[in-house]
């Protein structure tokens, strides 16, 4: 059945294709995709009209003015076909479990690449540079950088570092020497390749590729710490990537090389590198800044995020920093005060389009990845290219072992052997150094240094991507595992505090001191200034609360007694405990917004972050790309619904207890260990049957914002989980 | 100070330790040196008030009860070997242990001992329960003044009915163990002290 729909869809899709490629068979080659959106250096008579424009015959019923749109037209057409695509997909039910995405997108990219090539006799467009590093790759590192598991991540900060810096380092020049020896061997006639070009290629060629980890890495589950390894080293060894990308580049023109030439090449990684950062860290204070301010008009406060974060990626490619720490920077700092300054709503906009942009984003990538390999200019050389791969496989395998063997001693969570192989294996490469290699000046091997990077790429997409869930599997990494119930929360705060003053107290200062320092004058100074003042209480409980509320109103029948009723008779009536989501969800919440922060050294599986609106990091993988939480944000329709049902359930019998137990709860009596809704019917129900009691507790008055309705009246209370909300 | 450190501290007295704990020698020795620091009166013990003294344990939600960890039933003064066999409940577990032959007694740093820490510190009266009332308390402890008391109590009950399996309302060592088992507390009650 799903076969049929898939067919079906590639079908509508070949029609508009077939419409521009009749189109274009009288045109020009698509030039936008090369980069430059400029006229077209000729065009027919007949297409040269502006829509107002009508041919010396007169009217003509039937105008096709294709030159006019093309641009827009083409870029929709592409960014159609990657959704159209990742729908089919998804459609097949067994195929996406098998083969990872990614692939399939190349795939299909190739079929399309492929067709284009016959129609049109020339080699369909190429990825242009510009397009990719513009356009196509900081929505995919700003979801990344805005999603990131910050504890865990500065957990493992060292690691990361030592990986994504010193890994990539040993990979590029170990790649570059040893390909140099290889291409020095007379039979394979590669003797005009230098040291230098080699070099060169072996820096392009080394990096990971955050793209490529990430669609991999979702689908595969494994436990938190190993992913965040893999992610972070290859988000942060692109600073690494562009100094030596650019510094092998001028070598390549220059004709001596210097001491203080090399010297001036090692001081610019860092200059890089903390630029970016800085750059980044600058732009997401000013983020923070402004929304602090936007409360007025809520509506463009997303667009605020996502101009900022662009723009300091901007800013950092103006100065030859690494954009890609820029950005990640930006969205991290921004991260912890845009949370609390924007709306609810707003929130919601900015989680939903960065994921819906940095997912086209990357199918697009893997969908031009496949057009672009169908060129009739390669050249290949069997040695080469066999001997990139081998030497890609190898060198990494031998950085992983190394480094972790150096780690595992300055580490207390050691990397096990699965988990290094695990990461030596995920080391695929992706379009980063695909545009890179194009990037390159001309000079006599370019094609073959293209070629191989499209058979690297290749080969670690496909086959390093698809045996890789299998090989997790049978070597049994650790997967994820997240705490699925409150005791296991709790008793892990427990035991993370415990830890954390036994370290005090043995004296033993992690790097967790200046994280706390860092706290510390992070409440005092930083969130005065960049936070809005009446949302630094716990508002936020007040959001969650309320929807738990909406939500469990319209799912009343069946949930979990949370009431203190006498003990047995609560025994009596407890069900099999269900844990509704939504209210372990805002269990977690209150607890992660409310737990004191702790010194920690070992937080291994189980995330929460502290101070944290992350709603969304119950998911098992830290970044589930393609499945957001479902919005507790009830509908108008489950309203509607709840209204009509609490109309019709106040006909019940009231008990007589429970009424004078909500009577004494508002009488102020707060030791009272009542569990009611919050919003209830006081004193003033029976007046009151059809109006939102407005007036019975002072502390509903807080919730009434202009975009939330006022919570109703409840009824039944008994079957109703309750946490009431009193202070 | 470190040389002062190693006269007062016996070899006889470190061999012990380390049968005791399991900690190295220079680990011993640079605890050792952390003890005197601690120990204002210079008396080879310390009380409660030394403890008090560190700064981070003061912030700390639950610095009281992990102090009184320190101290067995009824004393107020803790001597280095204590000091040291409370410490040792957080050595890593080493691989070469994992496989030990279970007749030997169990070493203070086994899972086992840990949780067993953990349950002490809120079972204050030790009756080998946490009651709800416990519970509650090292919740609000460790929440804070921004949850209601409602709340918190819907917190707890939640907490003790996911446990509880024998009905009493209260968790035992068994169901607290049971509640922990995935989450890695090996890994999670570990300090690395430095060698």
């Amino acid at each position: 059945m799903a076969e049929y729909w898939t067919i079906a869809l590639l079908g509508c899709l070949s029609i508009p294709y077939s419409i521009c490629a009749s189109v274009e068979l009288s045109a020009v080659k698509p030039s936008v995709l090369d980069g430059n959106v400029s006229s077209l250096p000729y065009s027919q008579p007949n297409h040269s009209a502006s829509s107002g424009h009508h041919s010396s015959e007169g009217l003509s019923l039937f105008v096709m003015d294709y030159s006019h749109v093309k641009a827009p037209f083409e870029i929709v057409m592409w960014i159609m076909l990657a959704s159209l695509a990742k729908l089919g997909f998804h459609l097949y039910g067994r195929l996406p479990a098998v083969v990872p995405e990614s692939c399939l997108l190349i795939l299909v990219g190739l079929l399309v690449g492929g067709a284009m090539y016959k129609v049109w006799q020339q080699p369909p467009p190429v990825l242009s540079t510009d397009v990719f590093f513009l356009f196509l790759l900081p929505p995919i590192v700003l979801d990344a950088g805005y999603f990131l598991p910050i504890r865990i991540f500065f957990d493992n900060l060292g690691s990361i570092l030592c990986y994504a810096v010193l890994g990539t380092f040993w990979n590029v020049f170990g790649i570059g020497v040893s390909l140099y020896g290889i291409c020095q061997v007379q039979s394979f006639k590669l003797s005009d390749v230098s040291l230098l070009q080699t070099l060169l290629f072996g820096s392009l060629i080394a990096a990971v590729d955050p793209v490529a980890v990430l669609s991999v890495f979702e689908e595969i589950h494994v436990n938190e710490q190993l992913h965040i390894l893999v992610f972070g080293e290859s988000l942060l060894n692109d600073a690494v990537t562009v100094v030596l990308y650019k510094l092998f580049k001028a070598f390549c023109k220059m004709q001596v090389i210097s001491l203080e030439d090399v010297l001036v090449g090692i001081s610019q990684f860092f200059i890089v590198g903390f630029g970016g950062v800085a750059v980044g860290i600058f732009f997401g204070l000013i983020t923070a800044l402004t929304t602090r301010f936007t409360g007025k008009i809520q509506v463009i406060e997303p667009l605020f995020v996502f101009l900022y974060s662009y723009l300091s990626y901007l800013t950092s490619e103006v100065f030859h920093y690494s954009g890609i720490m820029a950005i990640i920077a930006c969205a991290v700092t921004m991260k912890q005060y845009v949370e609390f300054n924007i709306s609810q709503k707003s929130h919601i906009t900015v989680k939903y389009f960065m994921k819906m942009c940095s997912s086209v984003s990357e199918t697009l990538i893997f969908i031009f990845l496949g057009v672009s390999t169908v060129r009739d200019n390669h050249e290949w050389s069997w040695p080469f290219v066999c001997f990139t791969v081998f030497f890609c496989l190898l060198w990494r395998a031998l950085g992983v072992l190394f480094l972790t063997a150096i780690l595992n001693k300055l580490r207390i969570n050691t990397v096990t052997f699965k988990d290094q192989f695990i990461i030596a294996y995920g080391g695929l490469r992706g379009a980063i150094c695909f545009s890179l290699v194009f990037l390159l000046d001309d000079f006599p091997r370019k094609r073959l240094f293209i070629t191989s990077t499209i058979v690297v790429i290749l080969f670690t997409v496909f086959i390093q991507g698809m045996t890789i869930k299998p090989l997790v599997e049978l070597l049994e990494v650790k997967r994820t595992g997240k705490p699925t119930n409150v005791s296991e929360e709790i008793h892990s705060r427990l035991l993370d505090h415990i830890v954390a003053g036994i370290e005090d107290i043995s004296g033993h200062w992690g790097h967790h001191y200046w994280k706390d320092k860092f706290e510390y004058y992070n409440k005092k100074y930083l969130k005065r200034i960049l936070v809005r003042q009446n949302k630094q209480s716990k508002s936020s409980i007040v959001h969650f609360y309320e929807k738990l509320e909406k939500k469990h109103a319209v799912e009343s029948p069946d949930s979990v007694v949370l009431t203190d009723l006498p003990r047995e008779q609560r025994q009596l009536e407890t069900s099999p405990l269900q844990l509704q989501p939504g209210e372990l969800d805002t269990i977690k919440s209150i607890l992660s917004h409310s737990l004191h922060h702790i010194r920690r050294k070992n937080f291994l599986t189980n995330i929460y972050y502290l101070g944290d609106l992350s709603i969304f990091h119950k998911q098992a993988p830290a970044y589930s790309r393609h499945t957001l939480q479902p919005d507790v944000n009830s509908d108008e329709m489950k309203e509607i619904q709840f209204r009509r049902h609490s109309c019709q359930s106040r006909q019940d019998n009231q008990d007589n207890n429970k009424l004078n137990d909500t009577n004494q709860i508002y009488s102020g009596c707060t030791r009272q260990k009542q569990l009611t809704r919050s919003c209830t019917i006081g004193p003033e129900y029976k007046s009151d049957q059809l109006h939102p009691t407005e007036a019975t507790h002072p502390a509903d008055r807080s919730i009434h914002r202009g975009d939330h309705p006022p919570s109703w009246t409840t009824d039944n209370q008994q079957d109703k989980p309750s946490i009431s909300f009193e202070k | 100070m470190g040389s002062r450190a190693s006269t007062l501290l016996r070899d006889e007295e470190i061999e012990e330790i380390k049968k005791e704990t399991g900690f190295s020698h220079s680990q011993i020795t640079r605890l050792y040196s952390r003890f005197t620091s601690l120990d204002k009166g210079e008396n080879g013990t310390l009380s409660r008030e030394d403890f008090q003294r560190i700064p981070e344990l003061a912030i700390n939600p639950l610095g009281d009860r992990i102090i009184n960890a320190f101290f067995s039933d009824g004393e107020d003064q803790v001597n280095f070997r204590a000091f040291m066999r409370t410490l040792a409940h957080f050595r890593p577990i080493e691989d070469n242990e994992k496989g030990k032959d279970p007749s030997s007694s169990e070493p203070l740093n086994s899972r086992n001992n840990k949780l067993l820490f953990a349950f002490r510190l809120y079972d204050l009266d030790k009756d080998d329960k946490i009651s709800r009332e416990e519970l509650l308390q090292v919740l609000r402890m460790m929440v804070g003044v921004n949850i209601s008391d409602e709340q918190l109590g819907s917190i707890a009950d939640r907490t003790i009915q996911e446990a509880d399996q024998d009905g009493d309302s209260a968790i035992s060592f068994p169901e607290f163990v049971k509640v922990l088992e995935k989450v890695d507390v090996e890994q999670k009650m570990s300090i690395r002290f430095l060698h």
